[in-house]
């Protein structure tokens, strides 16, 4: 229950009671009255003048009274309701704004003021963890260049024994691999600090979607994997055609890598009110349920021995989610272990901004 | 033949000028965009490895400075991954090549070495390494007299590889050529469908054409 309403109820029976306390004491100062003039008899008919005067007068003053009760618990609790909207729609992207302030100096006020140098702090901490991140990135893209370019140096000029080899040829691969994980870090990082434009432009999804499956299809055959599109109707978004290529294959991708040998991918592109429907299902190991709803946080991985073989940077699908929410969709992913694993993304149709 | 090499990390630079002078070039460096100008201004070169992300004035406009003053000198521009406009914007401003960071340095030093055949090169519709012949405009693949069936991408694979020939490609570049994809895949998409590819146009045939460079790309040679 609301406090205002909890409020006008204890005011209004507050009220009444006093005005029961007022009723009995009005009747008995009658009663009294009458008795000291010996007209006790007449008893009845003072009974009848105080319920009159409570129902004429006790009764409207009361109404009056719960207005005005209701009206002030509502004027007082008003700022409270406003701050309580400000502070939902507060998030770690809009940290930066400061709740608008009366400047009164009340309660309230003061209550405001504290949570603006709350979010301001905790805003400036978000910004030093985004630009170490992009700092940290930066700083390590040029000794990975440098490494790798020497040991592609030392590899094609020098002579060396097969064990060597073998051993600078792997480096040469963690190398690879490290550069990757570096790129979508600069990336990540990028689009948290606003850094990366997205091109709008109006995007055939079912293009992009049929290519992907040509690609996904010659992915999956090492593994035997079959790839279906079961449904591709035609749909055009608004969006950024490279982001998009790039989502499409990170999840298809994903759906073969964390598939079984001979298991399935299905793809299917549909409309349902006003939005793109992208449903990416595979009969993978899936997740556990309390895993699920971490499964885009970076670095994130399943317990399972399997997806720790599985090579990847570990940041596919919190980019495809930055992908998706930059193109102001939502992305789901449910799993039912052992069954079939499905990535929704739902995007909204047509619309340019 | 004479490389300005013009990159403001330190160490980046001088690794590139190390790799292309073991390769018989002569090499210049400078590390800002006014001292590229200028160096270009004073001596003749034969070809400018240069870098998009300059402090104060960028690559790009080195580059349209450069053609503003009717220097033709051949340039191959280094460009960060994820900047898609600003390749276009240079090939637009009058680059020759360019090549997305970070790169594999085999390949930096084939580019650098073809800037100096540009010209030369033209865009031929008959291609031919050894026996195997490639017609791009009746899309049709060919290996001593046996016709192959080549997807759509596997004909832009080929194609790229062809138009190389006997450079080395790395991953990166084939990702961003032939799939026009501006990010790394994350996925071994490109060795799968080299892979298929030389299925294609190796298998029964002597000598093989396309070959692994372990840890760096493939190449297409005799």
């Amino acid at each position: 229950m609301k406090i205002r309403t909890r409020l006008t109820i204890w005011y209004a029976a507050i009220l009444i009671i006093s005005l029961i306390i007022i009723g009995i004491g009005t009747y008995e100062q009658i009663i009294e009255q009458m008795e000291l003039r010996h007209l006790s008899h007449l008893w009845e008919n003072a009974l009848s003048e105080t319920s009159e005067s409570v129902v004429w007068v006790g009764v409207p003053a009361v109404l009056l009274g719960l207005l005005g009760g209701w009206w002030i618990t509502r004027r007082a609790l008003g700022p409270v309701t406003a701050l309580t909207e400000a502070v939902e729609r507060t998030n770690d992207a809009n940290l930066h704004e400061r709740l608008p302030r009366t400047g009164n100096g009340d309660e309230l006020d003061r209550l405001t003021e504290v949570f603006n140098d709350m979010t301001s702090r905790l805003d400036s901490s978000f910004q030093r963890i985004r630009e170490f991140t992009l700092h940290a990135s930066h700083e390590l893209k040029t000794p990975l260049t440098v490494m790798r370019g020497e040991l592609e140096t030392a590899l094609r000029e020098g002579d060396f024994p097969a064990v060597q080899r073998d051993m600078l040829l792997s480096q040469l691969d963690e190398i690879e691999r490290l550069a990757k994980i570096v790129d979508g870090l600069t990336l990540l990082a990028k689009a948290d600090s606003g850094q990366i434009k997205l091109k709008f432009e109006p995007v055939r999804l079912e293009e992009l979607v049929r290519e992907s499956v040509a690609d996904a299809k010659i992915l999956a055959q090492p593994q035997a994997i079959q790839v279906n599109c079961s449904e591709c109707r035609d749909v055009i978004i608004s969006g950024d055609r490279h982001r998009l290529r790039q989502l499409l294959l990170n999840l298809t991708d994903n759906a073969i890598k964390y598939n079984q040998p001979r298991g399935t991918v299905n793809i299917s592109l549909s409309r349902q009110n006003g939005f793109a429907e992208l449903k990416i299902e595979n009969t993978g190991a899936g997740l556990a349920p309390e895993m699920q709803p971490r499964v885009f946080e970076r670095f994130f991985r399943g317990d399972s021995s399997h997806s720790s073989l599985i090579e990847g940077c570990g940041l596919g699908l919190s980019i495809a989610r930055w992908i998706v929410l930059a193109h102001h969709g939502s992305i789901q992913f449910v799993s039912e272990p052992g069954k079939l694993t499905i990535v929704t993304v739902k995007v909204p149709v047509g619309a340019v901004n | 033949m004479r490389v300005l090499v013009v990159e403001d990390e330190k160490k980046t630079a001088s690794f590139i000028r190390k790799a292309l002078q073991a390769e018989g070039f002569a090499v210049d460096v400078c590390h800002r965009g006014d001292e590229a100008l200028t160096a270009a201004a004073t001596s003749s070169f034969d070809g400018i490895v240069l870098d998009i992300m300059l402090p104060e004035r960028d690559g790009l406009s080195v580059l349209r400075q450069l053609r503003d003053r009717q220097n033709r000198t051949p340039v191959l521009l280094l460009s960060a991954r994820g900047a898609v406009n600003e390749r276009v914007e240079g090939l637009n401003a009058g680059a020759d090549d360019y090549l997305p960071k970070p790169f594999v340095i085999a390949e930096l030093v084939a580019r650098v070495r073809a800037l100096g055949r540009r010209g030369s090169e033209s865009k031929s519709t008959m291609l031919r390494v050894a026996d195997l012949t490639l017609d791009t405009v009746a899309h049709r693949a060919e290996r001593g007299g046996k016709h192959f069936d080549l997807t759509a991408r596997e004909f832009r694979l080929l194609e790229f590889l062809m138009r190389s020939a006997g450079r080395i490609c790395g991953r990166m570049s084939i990702i961003e050529k032939v799939w026009d994809y501006d990010f790394d895949p994350g996925t071994n998409l490109v060795d799968v469908y080299v892979k298929r590819l030389r299925e294609k146009i190796d298998e029964g045939f002597e000598p093989k054409l396309l070959h692994t460079v372990r840890g760096v790309g493939y190449v297409l040679k005799e």
